[in-house]
């Protein structure tokens, strides 16, 4: 099951790396004579509002959306073990500290947040500057609820026998984490990251269906599942729906891999 | 196991649907972890918290759907539309806002009333009026036996006191400052029937202020509840509809003598959903729609072609324009290239009108090059010369006006890229595709634009207050064709002056120019006058290019085919402005 959906995967990067590589148009050209028109030989996904192509537009949406939401979501992983290690290795006044200050995170608004944070950025940031921007801010306001979990499992091997045992052998602090503590919290860390994929692929598309994700004209699921909003264009084209079908594959093919990996531990 | 089925269900519609993601992480968290004794203490209890949420969050997108459909039904005889957000006020002299407006015309009795398609004064409660030679006071005379809803007479001392009470500084009512200087006006009522106006100084066109004024009883200001006008206000629930109801009493007949208003009551729908809104006019639960958007009038008039109505173009424009404020936080070089008409006048060049009309639009729209509209007979230049789109053209002057490309950019002479944004208010989606193709427009020049969309309040942040934008894409309502309620937008000094607001001395000689034309045609009484120096000043515009304008959205209207007596106008309110003359077939009384 897990390698199908790998391979179903590769399949779609491929097709889609593909279409943009060698297709005949190019995300943002418009073709004005060409609006909103069904398939054809021309265009074999139709065109949007604005003539461009469907098909590059979605399979370039469905590359940057992966890149940014796999590259996010390890970014997040990364702090919330960095944190949750250093709160349970840390004295336990410090450790309390820091995590109130991942609960505090954990409390705020999250939508609200990277709103703000998303309308904060200067006017003038390209398209690729907004899409880096967008996925940066996802992955530093996504780890404190994992960061948790890697703390109270750290701290909880860290007093387990084999960590004492380790100790009196004279490993030092960075090669217990290293050698033993971390191989132990990969069945936390893992499915983390791979629960943080599909939802940053979600709150991309959320950030960009309110204007805010990523920046015309670059593909993005946000911008063109803003075009379901409109019942008189969904009565135009069947091929309206290509994007919103292809992103619900996507994130079915990423929910298997978390229910592989839970069915594997 | 149906548990663990309905919980599943529930974390997929999240992500799919609603893209909950704390929803969806915080399940599929849950479940991963809930086996992990070193997590359970922590996940737990979020997920238990979590089911309230996803509870409370589903009451509150159903509740208020199941509020609508509970919305009261229509009563005979009774004429229904909706209207996009609750009236912030209903005292007819503090309307500064279109749904109290239009709530005021349906309600408010006055002396004149501009008739929309003749755009000429109808006389109303006054039967006649006459203004001074030296124009500085106008006398009305009332009809005889005029009453208010509830059956009271009306009589000069009620104008006089609706006059009073809306010149009064502390009920700061907006229409006020139409008299120049509302302080220096002095009323007098000779008589039962008889009411004079004196002003201190000349206002042209003094008359046409007076349809914005509703006349209500002397010391009983009703909120529309007492009224001379075709209705009343009925009844009003807060974000679900107001109901107005017939005034027994309106002066005005038919030509058989019968009594107006034909319909025994208007239902006024608070409703912000333009699907919803033409899904209901569709089923017949709504009679008109003012300004439906363009992609879903197409849609109406593939189902119905005949309740579709294109007057053509509007007075409203669509423009595009440069921050040219001195005290803007731009860079300088970027100041140079807005401040430089050439690059304005390229700009306004590289752009394909036409396309932004036929694919932002879907034809609805008419391509703009002056802020009069053609609609506009009595003060269009129809003589206008104005830059003919060229990208050629285009390219030949920013050569010459110090530009120069290296392959697919655009320097300046000091070694810039041109490179500015453009903002504009998020969620006007037919906005949203002209700033995209001015985009692509732009590009052939070498220009590298940024589409930024703003929530309005920060939008008009960034552009009153703040002046933090490069260039801007919006719109302005005309809802009157006499240009003298535009004197705010072209005097130098006025804050609404956008390209460069506030100026305490206009920053360039064409502004100066800009200024005295307006003044002079705001006090020359003769149209010829006042119209050469308009003609003036839409070509000085032309020439410049302070704002670029881009398109005249057409007034497009959905009315009901079983509506009688309507004449679609392009000013507002455009399919109800003889609201007391419209009948609903099947309905009568």
């Amino acid at each position: 099951m897990k390698r199908a959906s790998a391979l179903l995967l590769l399949m779609l990067i491929v097709a889609a790396a593909l279409i943009v590589l060698l297709g005949r148009w190019d995300y943002k050209t418009q073709d004005r004579d060409a609006v909103q028109v069904p398939s054809s030989a021309q265009h074999w996904a139709g065109t949007d509002e604005l003539g461009r192509d469907r098909a590059v537009r979605v399979a370039g949406a469905l590359l940057i959306g992966l890149a940014g939401a796999t590259a996010a979501a390890a970014l997040t992983t990364l702090i919330a073990a960095g944190f949750g290690l250093l709160a349970a290795f840390s004295p336990r006044a410090i450790a309390a500290i820091l995590m109130f200050v991942s609960d505090v995170f954990l409390t705020l608004p999250w939508l609200f947040l990277l709103m703000m944070a998303r309308s904060l950025l200067p006017l003038t940031a390209s398209p690729p500057e907004t899409a880096i921007l967008t996925f940066l801010v996802l992955a530093v306001l996504g780890w404190p609820a994992c960061a948790r979990a890697v703390f109270h499992g750290a701290r909880n091997l860290r007093a387990a026998e084999w960590m004492i045992y380790g100790q009196a052998c004279g490993l030092r602090r960075q090669q217990l984490i290293s050698l033993h503590l971390v191989p132990h919290l990969r069945p936390l860390l893992l499915p983390q990251f791979l629960i943080c994929v599909p939802a940053f692929i979600v709150a991309e598309a959320n950030l960009g269906a309110l204007g805010l994700g990523v920046g015309e004209p670059l593909p993005s699921w946000g911008a063109m599942l803003l075009e379901l909003d409109n019942s008189a264009l969904l009565l135009q084209s069947h091929w309206v729906y290509l994007p919103i079908a292809l992103l619900v594959v996507v994130l079915l093919i990423l929910e298997s891999f978390t229910s592989e990996v839970n069915t594997n531990a | 196991m149906r548990r663990a089925f309905f919980k599943n269900i529930f974390g997929r519609v999240a992500v799919l649907v609603q893209g909950l993601k704390p929803a969806h992480f915080y399940l599929r968290l849950a479940a991963r972890l809930k086996s992990c004794p070193v997590t359970k203490h922590v996940i737990e209890p979020r997920c238990k918290s979590l089911r309230y949420a996803v509870l409370v969050a589903g009451l509150a997108v159903f509740l208020p759907v199941a509020a609508f459909c509970q919305a009261a039904g229509r009563q005979p005889g009774e004429l229904a539309w909706a209207i996009h957000y609750d009236p912030k006020t209903f005292d007819p002299a503090k309307v500064d806002d279109q749904t109290s407006e239009f709530v005021r015309y349906l309600t408010g009795g006055v002396l004149l009333r501009i008739n929309r398609q003749t755009q000429e004064l109808d006389p109303q409660l006054a039967e006649s009026y006459r203004i001074s030679p030296q124009g500085t006071s106008i006398t009305f005379k009332l009809r005889n036996g005029l009453l208010f809803s509830d059956g009271s007479s009306l009589t000069s001392a009620d104008v006089a006191w609706s006059l009073r009470r809306l010149l009064d500084p502390q009920t700061k009512a907006p229409v006020a400052e139409e008299f120049l200087v509302p302080g220096g006006v002095t009323i007098e009522t000779p008589d039962k029937l008889t009411v004079t106006i004196h002003l201190p100084k000349r206002v042209i066109g003094v008359e046409r202020i007076f349809y914005e004024i509703a006349i209500e009883p002397a010391n009983r200001p009703s909120e529309g509840r007492v009224t001379a006008g075709p209705f009343t206000v009925d009844e009003y629930k807060r974000g679900q509809y107001l109901r107005l109801k017939r005034n027994p009493h309106y002066w005005r007949r038919d030509g058989a003598n019968v009594q107006l208003p034909y319909a025994s009551g208007v239902r006024l729908d608070i409703l912000n959903n333009r699907e919803q809104e033409m899904a209901l006019f569709l089923r017949g639960e709504y009679d008109l729609i003012d300004g439906p958007s363009p992609d879903y009038f197409g849609l109406l008039a593939q189902k119905s072609p005949q309740s579709a109505r294109d007057l053509g173009a509007s007075l409203n424009t669509e423009q595009l324009w440069f921050n040219q404020a001195s005290q803007a936080a731009l860079p300088d070089y970027e100041k140079a290239w807005f401040q430089n008409r050439g690059f304005r006048v390229a700009v306004s060049q590289a752009i394909h009108r036409a396309d932004l009309a036929r694919i932002a639009y879907d034809g609805h729209a008419t391509p703009a090059y002056g802020f009069i509209s053609p609609a506009n007979k009595m003060w269009h230049n129809d003589s206008l010369k104005v830059p003919q789109e060229s990208v050629a053209e285009a390219n030949r002057l920013l050569a010459s006006s110090g530009f120069h490309r290296s392959g697919n950019q655009l320097w300046d002479s000091a070694g810039h890229p041109v490179k500015f944004s453009i903002v504009t208010n998020a969620g006007n989606l037919a906005r949203q595709k002209m700033a995209a193709l001015i985009q692509q427009d732009l590009a052939a020049l070498g220009m590298q634009v940024t589409l930024v969309s703003l929530d309005f309040p920060a939008l008009i942040e960034r552009l009153m207050h703040k002046q933090d934008y490069e260039a801007c894409l919006l719109g302005l309502s005309n809802a009157e064709a006499d240009p003298s309620t535009m004197m705010n937008l072209w005097l130098s000094s006025s804050p609404n002056h956008q390209w460069n607001p506030s100026q305490k001395t206009p920053a360039t000689e064409w502004e100066a120019e800009i200024d005295k034309e307006m003044q002079l045609q705001a006090s020359t009484p003769l149209y010829k006058d006042r119209k050469r120096a308009l003609d003036r000043v839409q070509q000085i515009v032309a020439d410049q290019q302070p704002f670029i304008y881009l398109l005249y959205p057409n007034a497009l209207q959905a009315i009901s085919l079983q509506l009688r007596g309507v004449q679609p106008a392009i000013l507002s309110p455009g399919p109800f402005w003889n609201i007391d003359a419209l009948l609903r077939e099947g309905g009568g009384r």
